[in-house]
């Protein structure tokens, strides 16, 4: 008696809980491995909309409310199970009693006798909806996090090539300004050194012509060094003003080519005096460059002055011309060129002598302001430090070096415009 | 006629630059110079000189000679001579690219040998003849 009053009191106390429970319980039956009895908890009303009472009056209610789609994967759960496996929970959609689509989770353990064999199983089936909801938001969510991220790294390269541009501009405007303050320095001091050396060249055309003087054979040798120190600091001056040059900095989209045609031509008659033949292998389809054409002609003259002063018995000057990528398919010394980074679109100048070269110790200093290896009267020292400032200032590179056939080889580097812009 | 010397005004604040110009160009004894250092000085000693050019610096205290030129280019005494601006402010590169000429008006850029000067004055001398005669 006693053990039958506690059976039934625990029958009680297992209804009373699934009545507490939203979730869905069931039992299934099973007798030489088919299903032959079910029994649907009460929660089942809450879940699928039907009461275990409609569950009772059709075996076929519990697989005919599954969502289509998803019938073969339960069909297969079930086969497992009834073979005696204990598969993982499966999450599906049924139709619920009211037409509305429910998302479940159905979890069934399977209950075995003393000898192994598959009696019973317990399904506890619970409403995911709510869940499978919040996860396709998430999942949605993730979806546009990732577009979003791949937006803003879209964003941020073009920033950072924006910035790289910025810091590019920024630059040529701090050695514009440099530039504009040495150029005020360069211009006052200019005024006020070429008023005595005005003087002092008088004064020296009035001693040359005085007749006094004439007695004294040294005296002309004297007054000739004299006007050629006059005539030296009056070019320092010119450099000066040319390294310094206070007019507006243009850039412009031009053809290197042109320029180049332009440079040359303007010194043809210096080179036809000096017996110097020009080699052009100028590269054709040159993309334009951004830079100020006058400014960059002036380095191209100043190379060929170099160039025509380093062939006293007369020689080749060859300029080549070409585009490519940096660091890629052109031949440049990439540690010469922190301004470009590799995949750069560039176009290069070369401008090759067939003179002596230059001394390996004097490389160094070449772009020294002052420093000049030429005999006096050649160049005070300036050229080359006026071309370094303008390549600087387009943001641009300049490399000078023994060629390996002998002379010397400059190779300017500036960054090449887009086509179409 | 022929023999008489032509008389140059020259006018820069640089005392010594006048003297040197004053001696050589006399020393030629084709011409007469008087030097003028202060430039709010110089139209009445260009009316009293009666000059035949004026060589003028550009930047000078007080008038300029920019300025200086506009008064002498209106004075009736003097709208026809002719001025050369002798001047630190321009480059030598500049004035030859633009053929001695800036602005309409002839220009020898500082430091300028007096063989150049004497060429240049010779020119506009020359010029300013040629208009006298066919005047």
């Amino acid at each position: 008696m006693n053990s039958n009053h506690a059976g039934q009191e625990s029958e009680r106390r297992y209804q009373r809980l699934l009545a507490a429970v939203t979730d869905y319980v069931f039992s299934v039956t099973v007798d030489q491995g088919r299903p032959v009895a079910t029994f649907h908890g009460p929660g089942c009303e809450a879940v699928t909309g039907f009461t275990p009472a409609e569950f009772d009056a059709d075996p076929f209610l519990w697989f005919n409310m599954v969502y289509e789609e998803d019938r073969p994967a339960v069909t297969a759960r079930a086969e497992q199970i009834l073979r005696g496996e204990a598969p993982p929970a499966l999450e599906h959609r049924i139709v619920r009693k009211d037409g509305s689509i429910r998302w479940i989770r159905n979890t069934a353990v399977p209950r075995k006798d003393a000898g192994g064999r598959l009696v019973m199983y317990d399904g506890l089936v619970s409403d995911i909806t709510d869940r499978k909801r919040a996860e396709d938001e998430l999942r949605k969510a993730y979806a546009e996090l990732t577009r979003r991220q791949k937006d803003l790294n879209v964003a941020l390269q073009e920033l950072e090539a924006s910035n790289e541009e910025l810091k590019a501009a920024q630059l040529q405007l701090i050695q514009a300004a440099k530039l504009e303050s040495v150029g005020t320095l360069a211009a006052g001091v200019a005024h006020e050194v070429k008023n005595p050396l005005q003087t002092i060249l008088m004064g020296l055309d009035y001693l040359h012509n005085n007749n006094l003087l004439a007695s004294d054979g040294n005296l002309k040798q004297v007054l000739g060094d004299m006007r050629d120190a006059v005539t030296r600091a009056n070019a320092i001056i010119q450099e000066l003003l040319q390294l310094s040059a206070q007019r507006e900095f243009e850039l412009k989209r031009e053809d290197l080519n042109l320029l180049l045609e332009r440079a040359l031509s303007l010194l043809n008659n210096r080179f036809i005096a000096s017996q110097i033949k020009v080699a052009r292998r100028l590269g054709a389809n040159l993309p334009p460059v951004r830079i100020d054409r006058s400014k960059m002609e002036q380095v191209f003259i100043n190379l060929f002055i170099n160039a025509v002063q380093a062939m006293a018995k007369g020689g080749v000057l060859t300029v080549t011309t070409g585009a490519g990528r940096f660091g890629g398919d052109l031949d440049v010394a990439p540690a010469a060129c922190p301004q470009f980074h590799r995949g750069d679109r560039v176009v290069i100048a070369e401008v090759q002598d067939t003179g002596t070269g230059i001394a390996q110790e004097h490389l160094p200093r070449i772009f020294d302001p002052f420093f000049t290896t030429k005999p006096v009267g050649d160049g005070v020292g300036l050229g080359l430090s006026v071309v370094k400032k303008i390549v600087d200032l387009h943001c641009g590179a300049i490399g000078i070096k023994n060629a390996s056939g002998g002379g010397v080889l400059a190779t300017v580097v500036l960054k090449a415009e887009p086509e179409d812009s | 006629m022929e023999n008489q010397k032509k008389r140059i005004l020259v006018v820069d604040d640089q005392a010594d630059i006048t003297r040197m110009l004053k001696l050589n160009l006399e020393q030629t004894n084709d011409y007469e110079v008087r030097m003028e250092n202060i430039s709010s000085r110089a139209l009445a000693a260009a009316a009293e000189f009666c000059p035949d050019l004026i060589l003028l610096d550009v930047v000078m205290p007080g008038i300029d000679g920019g300025s200086l030129a506009a008064s002498l280019r209106v004075h009736p005494k003097l709208k026809g001579v002719p001025i050369v601006f002798l001047t630190a402010a321009a480059t030598k590169e500049e004035v030859s690219m633009r053929g001695g000429i800036i602005g309409g008006s002839p220009f020898l850029a500082k430091p300028v040998d007096l063989a150049e000067v004497l060429r240049c004055l010779k020119k506009h001398l020359g010029a300013a003849a040629n208009v006298k005669e066919e005047a």
